[in-house]
């Protein structure tokens, strides 16, 4: 009902295609993000500056290449254990593009030597490591392909949010790293597909 | 916005039908708003949803691009 007195705001207000999703979130039945509005973030209380941004997004992609580089190595099943290798390796890819960025916008600083010395190993999800791998520990492909979706939707949600937050080039680079976790999720929930 | 708003027949989509929308969609090319409470949206959101809550949506309304396609849950 809310969302029917939403969609008559925003018709009132002159949106021209307004619609409401019937059932609400209840009807969705598929993975959602978690988290507060500005998840992720709090990493860097307020500040939203790009090279903080780039920083963090260095930080989740490197923790979720660890994690599926060391699930490949435990994993069984064949068909995971490839995807696992080539997402561990777009996320190498996006490690540097973020890298660039945190470059560029900090005057040529590796983001390497910047980052906090307490960090741990967080990944995509805000999720640490080894808290990941020992859940994983002995859990079934799909359990752990699952875990895997759902670290790819908040990493999805982030990066949208971040592009919300950011002007020119960092803004479409956001986007475009929002736009290649969008595929993982579909390739991950393909294979899932598959061992249903 | 007048009363008799609320009573003007509302177009809806499936959740189905926001599924295979959104999929084949860049997400700049339409505009998803949770209009919940800030604590459910915390326990789960669809992935890319703008947090704008019923109360507050007038007060928002220019954040929004009113162009773009919106489906609102």
């Amino acid at each position: 009902m809310r969302s029917r007195a939403a969609v008559a705001i925003l018709a009132g207000a002159g949106f021209e295609k307004v619609f409401n999703m019937q059932g609400g979130i209840r009807a969705w039945e598929g993975l959602v993000a978690e988290g507060p509005p500005e998840s992720g973030m709090a990493y860097f209380g307020d500040v939203v500056r790009t090279p903080d941004l780039a920083m963090l997004a260095w930080m989740l992609e490197d923790g979720s290449r660890l994690f599926y580089e060391r699930m490949d190595e435990s994993l069984g099943d064949d068909d995971a254990k490839q995807l696992f290798q080539s997402l561990a390796k777009a996320e190498v890819s996006h490690e540097k593009t973020v890298a660039e960025l945190y470059r560029i916008f900090s005057g040529g600083r590796a983001v390497e030597d910047d980052l906090p010395s307490d960090r741990g190993d967080i990944m995509e999800g805000g999720i640490r490591v080894d808290e990941a791998l020992r859940w994983a520990w002995g859990k079934g492909v799909e359990a752990i392909l699952e875990f895997a979706i759902s670290l790819e939707t908040n990493a999805y949600d982030l990066y949208l949010k971040m592009e919300r937050r950011l002007e020119g080039d960092a803004k479409k680079i956001f986007l475009l790293l929002a736009e290649e976790e969008k595929k993982h999720l579909e390739r991950l929930a393909g294979l899932i597909e598959k061992k249903v | 916005m007048g009363v008799l708003d609320y009573f003007k027949p509302v177009l809806s989509m499936t959740a189905e039908e926001v599924r295979e929308f959104v999929k084949d969609r860049s997400p700049e090319d339409f505009n998803l708003i949770d209009v919940r409470q800030p604590k459910e949206y915390e326990r789960g959101h669809l992935a890319g949803a703008v947090l704008i809550p019923v109360g507050e949506l007038h007060n928002h309304l220019r954040e929004i691009a009113p162009a773009k396609p919106t489906i609102a849950y």
